[in-house]
């Protein structure tokens, strides 16, 4: 069909428009000249890479002292707000699948409605709330502004999960005489945990790249890697540090995805064979 | 339904229920609240709240403020215009492709995302900076074209490098918002394209219609559904778009996320801000209730048009 | 109260408007395989869920061995569900599933190998106790699960369509399990289902079971062959209903006047007098259908009815007939012992006889 090889057409160039960016942003990893962020000298000759940048970071250069903080701060904020989020969106989660009364009505309005509000508006609404109170904005008013709008996703991820089982397996662990939280503990928990971890994937994604809530809630001087490289110019001089710290995590993100769908593939096979006998 | 169940109990429901309630509650539901509540407030030269007053709202006939109103809903439409026009070819693409090769694909469209959003506009703003190769390109386009049509009338005969930039215009908006959002396009697309019933497509051929008619009349009603959520996925970010006009706007493209920034951070006029974010908010909610007004008034009606438009095809009415 | 097994007494449920069960009392003998039968959203279910603990009634008691158990929650009555889609946990494996109840009930550790080793043994998975549930096939999942509940021998043991997942020859395989297992483990089992083979086939006492309240309680075979009302017979099998008033009553007999058939002769088993109204049931399999009009019997009057071949189903078995006969449609099976050899063959439109002896029609409704 000639429909198709149209179509496959716009998808080739859709992917080559998608990964060209991400291309440069490796290849910037190893520009000679971080001035011009050009490979080539004045005279048109080609200066070849360079792995200066990666040693910077690596040693932690005072130069790129500012970027490696506010990559920790990034990380920090970005793990305490998944768990928080994730403690936050587990319990909603289960509110939600097992009650349907007026209250999860409130309840899921509240959940949802942050997924379909563009996040500047949770940005300038929750630094009108720390106006309002006069609060200073810092640390704790960026972490407060992440764990809010990935509590949302986190329900809906495990919500979905759990809205995927049979909910006769928890009276299945009753009807067998388990107790409320022996059945909780023993059953539900080990059975939502795929979609906490995932929730929580998602949740330390969003966190880790939001520029636009935290610019309006971290105040003078507290910058996350997002909004520190927001804020520099294409002549900064640690343009290039940047672009081979996110390298970095490109990498470390593709091994992690790849080394998790080689455990999870495994799984059946593994134990199918087993016969020993345990506990 | 299991009343005795204590887990189930009205007690349980409360404890599992108040911390999320309460948090965003806390966090979402009275900030907006208070957003609302300063838009009737003045506001006091020294960057303060001032007394109650419809002043910020009159304010706001101000020119500046409705043209770049319009200005954001120009572009978010430009910019959905463009996604979905790039991404329903690739929706359809993929959801032909056989089962292996198109959780590859489906996955190569999300990759992007594990680097940060910022550093993908940062390498935007390098390639389109005036000293780019991208703009190089652009301009040696302009030269060419200056070159060989040049004598046409209309089509000018000089290219100034300096008035001829990419980066710090409305263009490299759009580019690149078409380029962040169209992941978000491509994927509901993808999945409503992935249950779409192919045989559908082959039926109407059959029965003697066009490829393009085919896809027309019986593939884009088939994914509805798909198309909504798409529009909505990138419009809605669209509108709230602050960052990418931000950093590749320049002065010429200034929507109103930037301004709501200006106003909250640069200049701490806290009310004008909050009138143009209950503003946002409004333009925002708009395409969502049309959408789900529309969504439950069409389901079982659009089930039924398909159904009318195969069996018209079916019966060789295709023209 | 009393001394009986397992007591619903003037149970009632509803949900909102409908009444899902409608003042039931039953009565459930020890060790016996008892089900419950009737279309979907007939109640049955509910009664089930009630046994099981997982609903409360609006009113009425169940006791279970004199003890009245209505409001104990569900880990606390020794009764045990085997769920329609089995409801094994899906992180355990099937060992780890089985021993879940004797690890609640703090069993020693060596007693418990013990008792899961032999119970997989009995279910001949003990090459599979390490699998996951989803590695398993149906049949499988099926007997991990009955496992699952039987092995700390409760006292009743409730099935909620257990085979209704299953195709057609592994259910026939699983009932004749079934069968098996409550024989080895003489518990009581109570089967909810809406398949009248099943129920029938398994159970020592069925109670059918429509809009919330009990239609009939007998052992199969009275079920079938002496069904109590209009709905039992049409829900048990298939039959033909002929509706009329007694014209009059000859010995043990009786003549029927039927609207738009002729006179119609059957055994008068609710002793009915003249001018009574009655339903009549006759099962298909009763009526005979030849082309030659059947000699009369020796000492018995027999029923004929001249009719002509509206339609053929044949069916392997047997082969079914539709048949009009005056005003009326009848149904007919006729089962192939000697296949085209029997008589001569039956096609459409032919004018046939159809027949059967008074004592094969039943009386299943009196106005």
């Amino acid at each position: 069909m000639k429909r198709s090889y149209f179509s496959l057409a716009v998808l080739g160039a859709v992917l080559a428009f998608l990964y060209v960016p991400i291309l440069l942003v490796v290849a910037y990893g190893f520009v000679p000249n971080g001035i011009s962020m050009s490979f080539f000298g004045a005279d048109g000759s080609f200066l070849g890479f360079t792995g200066r940048w990666y040693a910077q970071l690596f040693a932690g250069h005072h130069a790129v002292r500012a970027l490696l903080e506010s990559f920790w701060l990034s990380l920090t904020i970005a793990g305490l707000a998944t768990l928080v989020s994730c403690i936050l969106g587990t319990t909603a989660a289960l509110a939600l699948h097992r009650w349907r009364d007026r209250l999860q009505a409130i309840h899921h309005a509240l959940v949802y409605t942050p997924l379909i509000m563009p996040d500047i508006l949770i940005g300038i609404s929750l630094l009108m709330l720390f106006v309002a109170c006069r609060v200073e904005c810092g640390f704790w008013t960026i972490l407060v502004a992440h764990v809010t709008f990935c509590v949302s996703y986190v329900t809906m991820t495990v919500l979905a999960r759990l809205e995927d089982f049979d909910d006769r397996i928890v009276e299945a662990a009753y009807d067998l005489g388990a107790g409320p939280w022996y059945t909780f503990f023993k059953v539900e928990l080990p059975m939502l945990l795929p979609g906490i971890v995932a929730g929580g994937l998602l949740a330390f994604t969003l966190s880790i790249d939001d520029v636009v809530i935290t610019s309006f809630v971290n105040g003078a001087g507290t910058n996350t890697f997002p909004t520190y490289v927001s804020s520099m110019t294409k002549h900064s001089r640690n343009l290039p540090s940047v672009f081979a710290l996110s390298t970095l995590m490109l990498l470390f993100t593709c091994v992690l995805v790849g080394v998790s769908k080689l455990v999870s593939g495994r799984r059946p096979k593994g134990v199918s064979n087993n016969t020993k006998k345990g506990k | 339904m299991m009343k005795m169940n204590p887990l189930r109990s009205r007690r349980a429901e409360w404890l599992v229920t108040l911390p999320s309630l309460l948090w965003l509650a806390l966090f979402f539901a009275v900030p907006s609240v208070i957003v609302l509540a300063f838009t009737f407030h003045g506001h006091t030269p020294n960057g303060g709240v001032g007394e109650w007053s419809l002043s910020t709202w009159r304010e706001l006939v101000d020119p500046d403020y409705p043209v770049i109103v319009w200005k954001t809903i120009r572009v978010s439409l430009e910019v959905t215009v463009w996604s979905i026009v790039l991404a329903l070819p690739c929706a359809y693409a993929i959801a032909r492709m056989g089962r292996r090769w198109r959780s590859v694909v489906a996955g190569a469209i999300m990759l992007p995302f594990w680097t940060s959003f910022v550093v993908r506009v940062f390498a935007w703003k390098t390639m389109l900076h005036p000293d780019g190769w991208l703009q190089a390109c652009y301009l040696a386009f302009l030269r060419l074209r200056a070159w060989a049509f040049g004598w046409l009338p209309g089509c000018g005969g000089q290219v100034d490098p300096a008035s001829s930039t990419i980066l710090d215009s409305e263009a490299a908006v759009v580019l690149v918002s078409v380029y962040t959002f169209l992941p978000f396009a491509i994927m509901p697309l993808y999945t409503a394209a992935e249950k779409f019933d192919f045989a559908l497509l082959e039926a109407a051929r059959d029965l003697g219609a066009k490829n393009f008619y085919a896809f027309r009349k019986i593939f884009i009603p088939g994914i509805r559904q798909g198309l909504i959520s798409a529009i909505l996925m990138v419009f809605i970010p669209a509108i709230g778009s602050y960052v990418i006009p931000q950093m590749l706007g320049g002065t010429n493209c200034v929507l109103i996320g930037n301004k709501i920034f200006m106003r909250a951070i640069q200049n701490r006029n806290i009310p004008h801000a909050s009138a143009l974010a209950t503003l946002m908010a409004v333009s925002v909610l708009i395409p969502i209730a049309c959408a789900m007004w529309w969504r439950r008034s069409q389901s079982a009606r659009d089930r039924k048009r398909l159904d009318a438009e195969t069996a018209r095809l079916m019966t060789g009415g295709a023209s | 109260m009393n001394n009986d097994f397992l007591v619903f007494d003037h149970v009632t449920k509803r949900f909102g408007a409908l009444t899902a069960v409608d003042d039931v009392t039953l009565t459930i003998n020890k060790g016996e395989f008892f089900s419950l039968l009737g279309p979907s959203g007939c109640g049955k279910t509910t009664l089930l869920r009630m046994l099981g603990g997982f609903e409360r009634p609006d009113s009425g008691r169940i006791y279970l061995e004199g003890r009245d158990i209505t409001d104990l929650p569900p880990d606390k009555r020794r009764v045990h569900t085997v769920f329609q889609n089995y409801a094994l946990f899906p992180t355990m494996t099937i060992w780890d599933n089985i021993a879940f109840s004797l690890r609640l009930a703090k069993l020693p550790k060596a007693e418990t190998e013990e008792k899961v080793d032999a119970i997989l043994d009995m279910i001949q998975m003990t090459e599979h106790a390490w699998k996951y549930p989803d590695q398993l096939s149906g049949g499988q999942k099926q007997r991990v699960a009955i496992a699952r509940a039987l092995v700390d021998r409760p006292q009743v043991l409730l099935l909620d369509e257990p085979l209704a997942a299953l195709d057609l020859k592994l259910r026939q395989h699983m009932l004749i399990e079934l069968d098996a297992i409550h024989d080895q483990v003489g518990i009581t089992f109570m089967y909810v289902t809406h398949d009248q083979g099943e129920a029938m086939s398994l159970s020592d006492r069925i109670a059918v079971i429509n809009r919330g309240h009990v239609e009939q309680l007998d052992v199969p075979a009275k079920i079938y062959e002496a069904p109590s009302s209009r709905f039992v017979a049409s829900f048990i099998g298939d039959t033909n209903f002929f509706e009329g008033t007694i014209e009059s009553v000859e010995g043990d007999y009786c003549v029927i006047d039927v609207k738009g058939f002729p006179r119609i002769k059957a055994y008068n088993d609710k002793n009915l007098s003249t001018g009574q109204k009655v339903a009549l049931s006759v099962r298909p399999e009763k009526i005979r259908v030849t082309k030659a009009r059947p000699a009369p019997e020796k000492g018995a009057s027999i029923n004929v009815f001249p009719s002509v071949v509206q339609d053929i189903v044949y069916q392997g078995v047997y082969t079914k007939y539709w048949l009009d006969s005056a005003d009326l449609r009848i149904s007919a099976l006729k089962p192939h012992s000697r296949f085209l050899l029997d008589q001569e063959t039956i096609t459409w439109n032919d004018p046939v006889f159809v027949w059967w002896h008074p004592d094969d029609a039943y009386m299943v409704e009196v106005r």
